[in-house]
């Protein structure tokens, strides 16, 4: 029996009178995986940065795991592990240093480091500085921190960019994985095969907006079949 | 403790960003020069001389520059690269994050100069050349003073900085302020005063500038009062005084607190509002 991860109700996000975010509303089960969809400037990581307590949302309401960032901040954080789409990492410590601090700071048993390290498969380069690692293995080191503790939600933005091809399968394998587990996700993309392979439910964004949300079982039934990237070219270029 | 594990990666950065050790190599050289000093022509090391003074204001010169460049930097560093971004979704209190900062760079900062003057120190005893025991301890306790200090406005320049260049631009301008232009502008600002009000606001005047406050206080103590003058040495002499030590004590405090206080309410101001 699944139960309710994300309950997203009437968020909206404006910078001076301009809204970047109309209101919208999400729900996410345990189990289930969310992918934002929409190009550049479409609002996607605006709404991941809102439901991860670094933006303030201007009107709305979001809930991980029935609990507020404003009524309980410190227990709100425990629930969630986010995956930044833009982040410079400390370069000059190891990929094992920067995860035991990270650990800590979530208050997470230095155990966990092993086990997030295993499901990226960063354990033979546990011990080299970041410094040294590849676009794909940085990506993946961050995605080990938002693992850490094993949180309610994962909340990742563009997790996939700047990915070769080899690691865009390990993403998805990974992200099946985690379903497996009754892990709930949400993340962003402008990776539309990714979102197809990997997610239960689809929001496509433009300029803020809904432009059109559902299951994937059910926007592939009203669309007659079309894949994510045929719908995205009838959405944004045919209407 | 979040306080201590901030403070500890700070301290494991710190020492291996290569500024630290550019740092070291100068701060060594200047406290080595304190040495080479003492084993010339000019020997007086054991009070407060001409050549102590000069020393102390090279002190002056260095060491709260590279404190606030060191200090904001880093700070305006962890907003500019999006790491605090991640941070401030972790369960961690914008109190923790500051303090295990400022305590982490202090610690670092502190064994630079430690190392500078243990080193002159060691050498020193080798070479059989024993600096005053007391003349070392109260540079030494000067440069922890103007670390301690300049590292609480270093933080609040980070916290209020949107980048770097901004950071760099309002360091080095506060440095200049505070270290180069401030007699200058003492001299011009007083001497437009009605002449009973200027020992007041010249007094009142020594707590808005760390520096000042900091070298004053330990000339004093070094014996070197008469460096100011009759006048104004009776000024300020009551900062020699047992009730003039601690209300100095008390105005470090009120400097460190309430920088670090204000950079810790304006970092939790901004948490959310990127």
């Amino acid at each position: 029996m699944s139960d309710l991860a994300l309950k997203v109700k009437g968020l909206e996000k404006k910078y001076h009178e301009q809204t970047v975010v109309f209101p919208i509303d999400l729900e996410l089960q345990t189990g289930q995986v969310l992918a934002l969809c929409g190009g550049n400037g479409a609002g996607k990581s605006t709404i991941l940065k809102m439901i991860a307590g670094i933006v303030e949302p201007t009107q709305g309401s979001i809930l991980v795991d029935h609990l507020s960032w404003d009524k309980n901040r410190k227990e709100y954080a425990k629930k969630i592990g986010y995956m930044p789409d833009h982040f410079s990492l400390d370069i000059s410590l190891t990929v094992r240093e920067l995860l035991h601090y990270y650990a800590r700071l979530k208050k997470v048993p230095g155990q966990e480091v092993d086990k997030v390290l295993e499901k990226v498969g960063l354990v033979s380069a546990q011990n080299k500085s970041l410094e040294s690692l590849s676009k794909g293995m940085r990506q993946r080191f961050v995605f080990a921190q938002a693992m850490l503790g094993s949180p309610k939600l994962l909340i990742l933005d563009e997790p996939t960019n700047g990915l070769d091809p080899y690691w865009m399968k390990s993403f998805v394998d990974m992200i099946r994985d985690l379903k497996k587990e009754n892990q709930a996700i949400i993340f962003s993309t402008h990776h539309l095969d990714i979102a197809e392979e990997t997610a239960d439910l689809v929001v496509f964004l433009h300029e803020g907006k809904v432009m059109e949300s559902g299951s994937l079982a059910e926007l592939k039934q009203q669309y007659n079949n079309l894949s994510l990237q045929q719908m995205f070219t009838r959405l944004f270029f045919q209407t | 403790m979040d306080i201590f594990t901030i403070m500890k990666n700070e301290i494991k950065l710190g020492f291996r960003n290569p500024w630290a050790y550019s740092f070291l190599a100068i701060f060594t050289l200047v406290s080595l020069s304190l040495l080479f000093i003492q084993s010339g022509p000019i020997s007086d090391l054991n009070q407060y001389t001409k050549t102590t003074g000069t020393f102390m204001n090279l002190i002056l010169y260095l060491l709260p520059l590279m404190t606030l460049l060191l200090g904001a930097l880093s700070i305006t560093s962890e907003k500019e690269d999006g790491r605090w971004n991640l941070l401030s979704t972790y369960p961690l209190s914008s109190f923790a994050f500051i303090a295990g900062k400022y305590a982490g760079m202090f610690i670092v900062l502190s064994v630079i100069i430690s190392f500078g003057f243990g080193l002159s120190g060691l050498i020193s005893a080798f070479m059989g050349q024993g600096l005053s025991f007391y003349t070392v301890l109260w540079i030494f306790i000067f440069s922890i003073l103007l670390i301690l200090l300049f590292l609480g406005m270093a933080v609040w320049i980070g916290a209020v900085s949107k980048n770097r260049w901004q950071a760099l631009t309002i360091s080095v301008g506060i440095w200049f302020l505070l270290v180069l232009a401030w007699p200058i502008l003492l001299i011009a600002g007083l001497s437009q005063l009605p002449y009973a009000s200027i020992q007041p606001t010249l007094e009142i005047l020594i707590f808005f500038n760390p520096a000042e406050l900091v070298r004053i206080f330990v000339t004093l103590y070094m014996g070197g009062g008469h460096i100011f003058g009759p006048e104004y040495y009776q000024w300020i002499e009551w900062f020699h005084k047992p009730a003039g030590a601690l209300f100095f004590m008390l105005v470090c405090m009120v400097w460190v607190l309430g920088s670090v206080g204000l950079t810790i309410w304006k970092w939790e101001r901004n948490r959310r509002h990127v």
